[in-house]
């Protein structure tokens, strides 16, 4: 006699859950709809004016400023994350390690902001930096760090490098003994053994860490608005004005397609290179 | 011989770089929380830096901000927090109830249907937050729909649900069907024997979920900022529209609050599912 999951109770068990999901589904769906709508304000009819209506400097400009901030947090997360990682799976102490994956977690979870606060507070005119600077001599005036790119990399680097650094905990924890052992014991020093095997081992676990990482970055609101003001127009603090001073819905709709494309674009092609630089590393 | 990662030995730039890279990483993770704390203990009213004085004075104004009725607002500090804590339980009751029956069927059942679903409900986790704010916004604005809490509810739900379906699902993976089929033939319906056996063999794995759908709706900003309404706000809005113009040390001391709530729930979690499943 064996326990099996007939049809029927099957999907009485997933039922609940895909009820609870069905909102979110739908919401993808109405953006989409409204976004090709010839009504600014209701979904009335089919034209593809809201995304012709996007063709303008402005637009631009905020979809080249949100790659170009992702693209740097990205790779600036990436290059804090592989070492974060390596000393998170060689900690010893399971108090330390601890420590550790809160210290790291943490700022993905917190109120995003409470982390604004703690920017404002350590870049602000009288912040923590500037203090420090002054009273040692080394500037005379302020330097001004926030309401520019600057404070919001450094808030979109904090609050996506817990993305970065668990995801290759997991492909450190998979690698493999003894590809290391046999690169040190030919002689291969520390830094030849990280470029040419754990790089390339970890390669795909490296790839869509950055993926989730850029998308993530792409799609921020709260930190360019908190830390950026209206000066830093990333995507999505461009699309909340749409709505909220202009209630043009229909085309903040299609400015969130398009983010929304962006993102599937780099979570595909991330994919994609997984894919073949894995089958590189077999072959 | 084993080959670490992180050489422990002798001096070499290789362990050099990789120990000072790590301490930036560590340093930009926890700087702006650790100086939100120092400046929650300041005795001065603006927040320049360093404080010159420490004080528990915005602790007791935050204490007398819950304590005492304060007219002036629409919406009051109490009110919101009452709503963000409502909203959160009951986030984290409809996602966790959804959940477990979905996890054992997912787990049970067929691989090809298991990879779909886990596919289909981590969506929410890649999808924007301003859209999907944005979304249901307009959902809820063109339907006119009048369903108070619900309006924030809703959203949550499917944005925890990644998270407490992974956390169910790693529950799963450790029990075999043998420990059920052991109840069954001792008498137990099928049924049964999932309320009283595989259940209570899931606890770690609910639980974790429990307590990340908590945290996540009870620190939940993005979609909030669209959704709130005069009447349905909650404590991340009301610190918003409290800081907007200017950072008064009040609000760092309520900010320590969420901090130190958030730690402990965080360490719960890692203690919960420690070295059995992944956080993402």
């Amino acid at each position: 006699m064996s326990i099996s999951l007939s049809r029927p109770r099957a999907l009485a068990f997933s039922l609940p859950a895909i009820i609870a999901i069905l909102p979110f589904l739908g919401a993808c769906f109405y953006i989409f709809r409204f976004s090709i709508s010839a009504d600014k304000g209701v979904i009335d009819g089919y034209s593809i004016q809201a995304y012709v209506d996007l063709m303008t400097p402005f637009f631009g400009r905020s979809v080249w400023l949100t790659l170009k901030l992702s693209f740097v947090a990205t790779i600036i997360a990436m290059i804090l994350a592989v070492p974060l990682a390596f000393l998170l799976t060689s900690l010893k102490s399971p108090l330390a390690r601890r420590c550790l994956t809160v210290t790291i977690l943490l700022p993905l979870i917190l109120n995003l902001l409470v982390q604004a606060y703690g920017w404002i507070l350590l870049l602000g005119p009288s912040g923590v930096l500037n203090s420090t600077l002054k009273g040692l001599g080394i500037i005379e005036r302020p330097i001004f760090l926030l309401f520019n790119e600057t404070g919001v990399l450094l808030g979109l680097i904090q609050t996506s490098l817990p993305l970065a650094v668990f995801p290759i905990v997991s492909s450190v924890r998979g690698l493999s003994q003894e590809h290391l052992e046999a690169a040190s014991s030919l002689g291969a020093s520390h830094w030849r053994t990280f470029v040419d095997v754990t790089v390339p081992l970890l390669r795909p676990g490296l790839v869509g860490a950055a993926s989730i990482v850029f998308a993530f970055n792409a799609s921020a609101f709260a930190i360019p608005l908190l830390l950026g003001g209206r000066r830093v127009q990333m995507m999505g603090v461009a699309i909340r004005d749409m709505i909220s001073p202009l209630f043009n819905w229909s085309g903040a709709a299609a400015a969130g397609m398009i983010l929304i494309t962006l993102t599937l674009i780099v979570l595909v092609f991330a994919s994609w290179l997984v894919r073949v630089t894995s089958e590189e590393v077999r072959g | 011989m084993r080959v670490g990662l992180l050489p422990t030995e002798g001096k070499s730039t290789y362990r050099f770089t990789v120990l000072f890279l790590a301490t930036i990483g560590i340093l930009i993770s926890s700087l702006p929380v650790v100086v939100v704390t120092i400046m929650s203990f300041s005795a001065s009213d603006n927040t320049g830096f360093p404080p010159p004085e420490l004080s528990l004075r915005w602790y007791w104004e935050v204490i007398a901000m819950f304590t005492q009725e304060d007219a002036s607002s629409a919406q009051s500090v109490v009110d919101s927090t009452v709503t963000s804590l409502l909203v959160a339980f009951i986030v984290m009751a409809i996602s966790t109830l959804v959940c477990i029956p979905l996890a054992y069927a997912l787990a049970r059942g067929d691989r090809r249907i298991r990879e779909g679903m886990e596919l289909l409900f981590t969506l929410p986790l890649v999808f924007p937050l301003v859209i999907l704010g944005i979304a249901f916004l307009l959902i809820a604005e063109s339907l006119r729909l009048e369903i108070g809490i619900w309006r924030i509810v809703i959203p949550h739900v499917a944005l925890v649900l990644p998270f407490v379906l992974r956390n169910c699902i790693g529950a799963m993976n450790g029990i075999s069907v043998e420990t059920e089929e052991a109840a069954v033939s001792l008498g137990a319906s099928p049924l049964r024997a999932i309320w009283d056996v595989v259940i209570p063999l899931m606890r770690a794995g609910i639980l974790a979920g429990l307590i990340f759908a908590l945290i996540i709706s009870f620190n939940e900003f993005t979609i909030t900022f669209f959704m709130y309404t005069i009447d349905v706000s909650t404590l991340p809005i009301w610190m918003y529209s409290r800081t907007v113009s200017s950072l008064d040390p009040s609000t760092l001391a309520l900010s320590v609050f969420i901090i130190v709530a958030d730690v402990v729930l965080i360490v719960l979690v890692d203690k919960l599912i420690a070295g059995r499943a992944n956080l993402f």
